[in-house]
């Protein structure tokens, strides 16, 4: 953005508030043209009458911008970037101006508008952090819940923790960092809250926040030469008996072990809790009760694969190899039904690496969660000593 | 032997005026074999001397830069999840940025911290049209002048990537077709898309393929005037009918992960996946399970799991992640040489008839003489920004992007 476009604002900023725009428009040639760019979508369809419509709009002033925002609140990408194609060039000329004269009233009030798609907003912003320099840091605290600037006002509050306890406010610092906590949905920033919580003398728990599955039933290692265990059905797929015995790799009588990780990120190292096997299939069970239905998303990594059943349904298959277990790598719709849930997962477990120096690893890491990332409501049905 | 190689530099100097002045139109340039045909290009520069100009570059990405005229275009992405995607032409004579469309790309997905993000695909041009890809799944046609012509949310229509360290598949053209790989996690896919409307011409479904970041090829069967259709991942290398996407024959041995786009010459196509994986020299013209009968040779020295591998005259070089560089003779197989270069490495080679230009990430370029049975150093020239794009050539001048810049490596 153009030097100096802040002090040029300013001015202009007043005389908007008294003003009407300067130029007129034709309320219904806007709205046909945004309606034309309205039925861009997929296989390319609608790109010419898009271009030919957003080429009318880009010759238009500032006077359009509301119009146009309110026209990018749409999930439709393909229309969305036609839309901002025009508003890019529409603000670069306007900012060339000496006096330029953006609606930064109608910017603010859209910027903090949290009910619309959060890329338009992000954008506004970004325009106003030229316009008004102070206005973001003003708005941040105020959109911990925001689904597009969340993790900014997190990330916000935890520098002003930061800034109090070094001031040696620990009284605010708590209360900053307890508010990061309480808001954070990404991993980084709760175990930073969580740090920083902890070196105050508050205890905070990332398991409950995020909604981790950390009680579970485990049985293995089955025989699974190669990489078949993938393919292959063993007998806890057809059902669970937890007090049935059967016969696994080499012979060797196994059974349902209780276990219950203390991973601070709720990974189970199934190489510690079964054995330290390759070419081998484990298994993970467990029952959650919940309140009421809900619909939620299973978040959940593995190595080396993992398929999940959620009350006899598959709902989630992967199965790649020797990737590592990694936080939410992959996610699936669930539905968690009101009393208890029954929870299945298969963990396959392939050969060494063609590199000797590869570690050994086998473990899950499994939660559910709403769309932000917050944990799911449920508690776990099984028993509460691991055996 | 340096003798000889002194013999191949005079008698290159004496053609040296015959030298085009070519573009460099997507991703490893003329043919996607990374191989300019001109000569004199910069072999010595530093980080003061012979860099004509150096523009800042917005956000991050490891696409390659794209020279068509004096146009050079470039994408990058931005943004907490990097889903705000730019698309940029400079000028050729002075790096001045010309226009920059800005766009919303539509499912970000995770990415290395450096090694890839949103704007890891190579954009590639006709000289009319720009088609830019992103790892947030979404293809976009632009004029050359800018105005966007169409785009295409395939994470919308197909669903969202699902890449650890995001997408990297350069689109290709062929004909007037645009050809992507996507090959993810979830289901995977190739598609051929009309250039002048953004629809499919035809898609043909992965079902056996998971994740991999390799780039379509296209490649001459013999002198039948037919082409085929590369695409390599999930242990494998399946020829396709470009104009149908019919899948024509598959050769096993590559790793599960594939990376490396493969190269063409002498008949052959060269591809390569590693780490622990190796080289294969094909003949293209099968049909079927062709891995007994199409693979002329077969080596595991050197394979590298990052960068692209390049072939130039008779000789087919290798620089693997750790920077073991590697020299086979591309008719049978054999080890050349290999030699330790400095550092590691992200971005592929290039080269010319005369030199190969090896990148490592920490700005470092290693230029040796090409076409010589022996490692012969010519320079090494270091600038002070990591490199993890690979580099272009055009007209003259080398073009290397760095984590914040591109350079103009080239005579005042």
């Amino acid at each position: 953005m153009i030097a100096g476009l802040y002090l040029r604002v300013c001015a202009a900023v007043v005389l908007l508030a008294h003003v009407p725009v300067a130029s007129p428009i034709q309320a219904d040639e806007i709205d046909e043209l945004i309606a034309v760019v309205a039925k861009a979508g997929p296989q390319g369809a609608g790109s010419v009458e898009a271009r030919r419509a957003s080429t009318l709009l880009t010759k238009r002033g500032v006077e359009i911008l509301p119009r146009l925002l309110r026209a990018m609140d749409t999930p439709n990408v393909v229309a969305a970037n036609w839309y901002r194609s025009a508003y890019e060039s529409i603000v670069a000329r306007e900012a060339a101006k000496p006096a330029p004269e953006f609606p930064v009233p109608f910017l603010q009030e859209f910027a903090r508008d949290s009910k619309r798609q959060g890329r338009p907003r992000r954008m506004v912003l970004s325009l106003l952090d030229e316009l008004t320099p102070a206005y973001r840091d003003s708005i941040l605290p105020t959109l911990l819940d925001d689904a597009e600037f969340r993790s900014d006002a997190v990330a916000l509050v935890l520098r002003q923790g930061d800034r109090a306890k070094a001031k040696g406010d620990v009284k605010k610092a708590k209360t900053k960092f307890q508010a990061a906590f309480k808001h954070a949905r990404e991993v980084g920033q709760l175990t930073g809250a969580t740090d920083r919580l902890n070196a105050v003398g508050v205890n905070v728990n990332i398991i409950e926040q995020m909604g981790f599955v950390t009680r579970w039933y485990l049985l293995g290692p089955f025989d699974a030469p190669g990489r078949s265990g993938f393919d292959e059905s063993y007998p806890p797929e057809k059902s669970v008996d937890i007090s049935a015995g059967y016969t696994g790799k080499d012979g060797t009588k196994i059974q349902w072990m209780l276990s219950q990780t203390g991973d601070r990120l709720g990974q189970v190292d199934l190489i510690q809790a079964i054995a330290p096997v390759k070419e081998a299939v484990g298994y993970a069970y467990a029952e959650l009760n919940c309140r009421q239905d809900q619909n939620v998303q299973l978040r959940c990594g593995a190595d080396d694969n993992l398929t999940v059943w959620l009350n006899g349904e598959k709902i989630l298959a992967r199965r790649q190899w020797l990737n590592g277990t990694r936080l939410d790598r992959f996610a699936a719709p669930a539905l968690l039904q009101r009393g208890k849930n029954k929870l299945l997962v298969k963990i396959c477990q392939g050969p060494q690496h063609k590199n000797p120096a590869v570690p050994n690893n086998w473990s899950l890491q499994l939660r559910f969660c709403d769309e932000t990332g917050y944990a799911a409501d449920f508690e776990s049905a099984l028993p509460e000593a691991a055996r | 032997m340096k003798t000889v190689c002194n013999f191949i530099v005079l008698t290159a100097a004496i053609h040296g005026a015959l030298a085009r002045a070519e573009n460099w139109a997507g991703w490893r340039g003329p043919n996607r074999n990374a191989v300019s045909p001109e000569k004199n290009i910069p072999t010595t520069w530093s980080e003061n001397e012979g860099v004509r100009w150096r523009s800042q570059l917005p956000g991050a990405g490891i696409s390659s830069p794209v020279i068509w005229g004096e146009r050079i275009f470039l994408t990058s992405s931005d943004g907490p999840k990097q889903d705000n995607l730019h698309v940029i032409c400079l000028s050729r004579r002075d790096g001045r940025e010309l226009w920059r469309q800005r766009l919303w790309g539509t499912s970000p997905t995770r990415y290395h911290a450096t090694k890839s993000n949103m704007a890891s695909p190579t954009p590639v041009t006709d000289g009319k049209h720009v088609f830019a890809f992103f790892g947030t799944g979404d293809l976009f046609c632009f004029e050359i002048d800018g105005h966007l012509v169409w785009h295409r949310s395939l994470a919308s229509e197909y669903g969202r990537f699902e890449n650890r360290f995001a997408a990297t598949s350069s689109p290709l053209l062929h004909g007037d077709m645009v050809i992507v790989q996507c090959d993810h996690y979830g289901d995977s896919y190739a598609v051929a898309v009309d250039q002048n409307t953004g629809a499919d011409r035809w898609k043909v479904e992965r079902p056996d393929e998971w994740l991999s970041w390799s780039s379509p090829q296209i490649v001459p069967v013999g002198d039948t005037g037919k082409h085929e259709l590369l695409l390599c991942g999930s242990l494998k290398i399946d020829g396709f009918d470009p104009q149908t996407g019919s899948k024509l024959w598959t050769v096993g041995g590559l790793q599960q992960e594939c990376i490396p786009t493969p190269v063409f010459g002498h008949g052959l196509i060269y591809a390569v996946s590693g780490p622990g994986g190796k080289s294969l020299a094909i003949r293209p013209g099968g049909h079927g399970d062709v891995s007994d009968s199409h693979v002329v040779w077969e080596n595991s020295r050197g394979v590298p799991f990052v960068p692209s591998a390049i072939l130039v005259g008779d000789l087919y070089y290798l620089v693997d992640d750790d920077g073991i560089a590697t020299c086979l003779d591309a008719r049978d197989g054999k080890r050349v040489w290999q030699k330790r270069l400095a550092g590691r490495y992200t971005a592929s080679a290039i080269g010319t008839g005369e030199h190969i230009y090896f990148f490592n990430e920490d700005g470092e370029t290693i230029v040796i003489r090409a076409k010589c049975n022996n490692f012969e150093q010519i320079s090494r020239n270091r600038i002070n920004e990591p490199v993890f794009a690979s580099p272009a050539i055009s007209q003259g001048d080398l073009f290397i992007r760095t984590t914040k810049e591109l350079l103009c490596i080239g005579p005042d």
